[in-house]
């Protein structure tokens, strides 16, 4: 019989403990993955290249501030900027509040300048831009509401009171958040009677090296005005939205640790019967010549394969599981995304080698340490 | 009634304390973060529960769905103001609040980013209207000027917010000259100042909701048909506390999560009690036997290996429940959608929740015992013997 033979055997003299092991390590490294992807999902907004060239300009005191819309012929002055469209959050539902989705009263000619990595039809989007109460809708909703190109839908406004009556001209996919819907900006100020104003202004600068430059210019050229701007990076202003959910970092993290203790408890528990069960077989192992550390290694090698076994059930799942359903309408919209990352995946299985690793050392110390004599005295 | 060996099991949980000791606290943990987590919703949702005064009804625009995105004009609110049916108080002044909401962007104390906090402006009926808020240190706001008050915790938690310090928002400077304490309610996540200061400080020609004391039932009822079928107000009236009941929605994600989190761990602990508890029945086959010998029936044992099982993971549950214990009343805080703002709460650990916990605990113990005490009582009394 070869080692690896042994092994395998020793493994599966109990298949009810094994597979009761197995699925206890696999459930706890799933919770732990799908842990780790909420918390990457909620703190790490994606970037792109194109996102690093994206600055919002936003109303000082807070994003429920609005800004005049004559701001933007001084913006679009500034060296370095490319283009700015006006963004107004609309916030209306449709139907029933239920449904929410992100709605933009945008410029339709500039917003896929700015969102570069959006793909549209070109005819699609010129149908979008010439039809002035036309609106274009990321796929995501549009499969959500099962909505076709040319349907007629009504948003009823409840942060601006007025209701867009729009036709659907167009969708986006890719890139950026496939949930938004985008319409007239001039429509939405007809509807609202020329209030002039607008929530953000969104530009695009354009390159790198003139971030900086760019976001000086616009605040101190706003300084001391009745509406001071505060301009940032797409990435800072939705870290900003993170902060403002509190520490839900530390409560994810503390449940993620708490999941892992409860692991490495549940496998060194079964590992130390595992062994226990056997201190006889050992010590013959022993007595026929194999030295400490080759015990030792046909333990550490049975533990390390029943915490990976567990490890990629647990891991692999998820990742199938994610990538197989659709979070956006499981979740009703709370999570657009579940990407389990190569990064996830991978440290998920680290964790289960080193729990396969540690759970095995207190036992299997202790089985070295006996000497051959007692062991095989051990009847149990 | 069979009879159960129950020393037996109990002694046998002290004897193979190694075993249980993983299963025990295995179900602990579980246990611990389920009530945890949904602490973390009840604290949530009873800040809303708690907020605001049955009596009072809050006036919106028709179709806002929020206070910070209403807007009444000035003379639809002086035409309110003088409905019958208000309570007046002893200088005759009708309990009548005209009220706007504005966010400012906060840093917090530790420094770590910052939140959107409720400015709230109000009449000077605003405090008389919300009997249950007490100004516990300084004073209130001077109308006219530009002062506010700011609720305990956001003096605790934000930064130039304790009496006499000042901050910028809006076009001015405002010097915080007093506390107040709102109980547990969502009050304590916000500023109050003038309403006209406000107004003129974050350039408003409109002001948001009204809130209104009517003298009874029966009037509040009148109160609300006259105002809303009134055209030109445009207006929808409710209850103060229906509004806030309403958003205790915000709540569903951390109890989503929650009850995901506790059901998947607790299979995976009770795997881990079956584990245990197969183990026991296979160490004990001998003493199964020998507990048949003496005259006790499959059932009992059955029972027997049951109740085990069952004692072992209502341990855990009870540990489990001493270890969140600790987290009762710790504050913290989280994003609002209705509000647009942080919103302040406590972890708030009732007896039911406990309870609840403890039931997870004994329904793992259920599942963990249900087969591996099968087996032990199928075991034939010979061969259980020999072995």
């Amino acid at each position: 019989m070869t080692i690896a033979g042994f092994i395998l055997r020793n493994a599966l003299r109990n298949k009810r403990r094994l597979t009761l092991t197995i699925l206890s390590v696999s459930l706890s490294l799933f919770l732990f993955t799908t842990l780790q992807t909420a918390l990457r999902e909620l703190t790490q907004p994606p970037s792109t290249s194109d996102s690093a060239l994206r600055l919002i300009t936003r109303h000082r005191v807070s994003l429920a501030n609005v800004l005049p819309e004559k701001y933007q012929y001084r913006i679009q002055q500034v060296p370095g900027v490319e283009v700015v469209s006006k963004f107004t959050w609309f916030g209306g539902i449709y139907q029933d509040e239920k449904n929410f989705f992100p709605q933009f009263a945008v410029e339709p000619e500039k917003i896929f300048r700015i969102f570069t990595e959006a793909k549209v039809d070109p005819l699609e989007l010129d149908a979008f831009i010439k039809e002035r109460t036309a609106c274009i809708v990321g796929i995501k909703t549009m499969e959500r509401f099962g909505w076709k190109i040319g349907d007629r839908i009504t948003l009823r406004g409840t942060i601006w009171d007025c209701n867009p009556e729009l036709v659907i001209r167009g969708v986006y996919r890719e890139g950026i958040d496939e949930t938004n819907l985008f319409f007239h900006h001039d429509y939405f100020n007809e509807l609202m009677n020329d209030l002039g104003v607008t929530g953000t202004f969104w530009l695009r600068v354009r390159d790198e090296a003139a971030v900086q430059p760019v976001i000086d210019a616009i605040d101190a050229s706003f300084r001391n005005s009745d509406a001071e701007t505060k301009t940032e990076t797409e990435r800072a202003f939705q870290l900003g939205f993170v902060s403002m959910f509190g520490n839900i970092k530390m409560l994810i993290g503390s449940i993620s640790t708490v999941i892992v203790f409860t692991m490495v408890l549940v496998t060194a528990s079964t590992m130390s019967m595992a062994i226990r069960e056997r201190m006889r077989e050992l010590a013959v192992l022993k007595a026929i010549g194999f030295n400490g550390r080759q015990v030792f290694s046909l333990i550490l090698a049975e533990s390390f394969g029943l915490a990976m076994a567990g490890g990629l059930l647990g891991c692999v799942g998820a990742w199938a599981l994610f990538s197989n359903i659709d979070v956006y309408k499981a979740t009703q919209g709370f999570f657009i995304k579940f990407d389990v990352t190569p990064h996830i995946l991978a440290s998920g299985l680290l964790l289960a080698g080193l729990l396969g690793a540690i759970s095995c050392i207190a036992p299997a110390w202790a089985s070295i340490r006996m000497s051959v004599v007692t062991g095989l005295k051990e009847t149990d | 009634m069979p009879s159960i060996p129950v020393t037996y099991n109990l002694r046998n949980i002290r004897v193979r304390w190694r075993t249980t000791i993983a299963t025990v606290l295995g179900v602990a943990l579980v246990v611990s973060v389920f009530v945890m987590v949904m602490a973390l919703a009840r604290g949530l949702k009873s800040t809303y529960v708690q907020t605001g005064d049955p009596r009072n009804l809050l006036v919106m625009r028709r179709g806002s769905t929020a206070e910070s995105s209403s807007q009444i004009m000035r003379e639809e609110m002086i035409r309110m103001k003088y409905l019958p049916g208000i309570a007046r108080d002893a200088q005759d002044r009708p309990y009548f609040s005209p009220e706007i909401i504005v966010l400012i962007y906060l840093n917090r104390l530790d420094a770590q980013g910052g939140a959107n906090v409720i400015v709230r402006g109000m009449g000077e009926m605003g405090l008389a209207v919300r009997p249950n808020i007490v100004l516990s240190e300084g004073r209130m706001f001077q109308s006219g000027r530009r002062e506010c008050v700011v609720s305990r915790r956001v003096a605790n938690r934000f930064a130039n917010c304790l009496i006499g310090q000042s901050f910028r928002a809006g076009k001015a400077e405002w010097t915080v000259v007093g506390i107040f304490e709102a109980g547990k309610s969502a009050y304590e996540s916000e500023i109050w100042a003038d309403a006209d200061e406000v107004r003129d400080a974050f350039n408003r020609n409109f002001y948001g909701s009204a809130l209104i004391r009517p003298v009874d039932d029966a009037a509040s009822a009148a109160l609300v048909r006259r105002i809303e079928s009134d055209r030109t107000l445009s207006a929808r009236v409710l209850k103060e506390t229906d509004y806030y009941k309403d958003q205790t929605k915000t709540a569903g994600p951390i109890q989503f999560m929650g009850g995901f989190l506790a059901t998947i761990m607790s299979i995976g602990a009770a795997f881990s009690a079956m584990n245990t508890m197969y183990a026991a029945v296979g160490a004990r086959t001998r003493e199964i036997g020998t507990l048949r010998v003496l005259g006790f029936k499959r059932r009992s044992i059955y029972l027997s290996f049951l109740l085990e099982s069952v004692l072992l993971a209502g341990l855990g549950g009870v540990i489990g429940c001493l270890m969140s214990l600790p987290l009762n009343g710790v504050a913290t805080g989280t994003f609002s959608w209705t509000s647009f703002s942080e919103v302040a709460f406590e972890f708030r650990i009732t007896p039911d929740l406990l309870g609840k916990g403890m039931m997870f605990a004994l329904v793992m113990g259920v599942l963990g015992g249900l087969l591996p005490a099968r087996m032990a009582a199928r075991k034939p009394v010979l061969v259980a013997l020999k072995t």
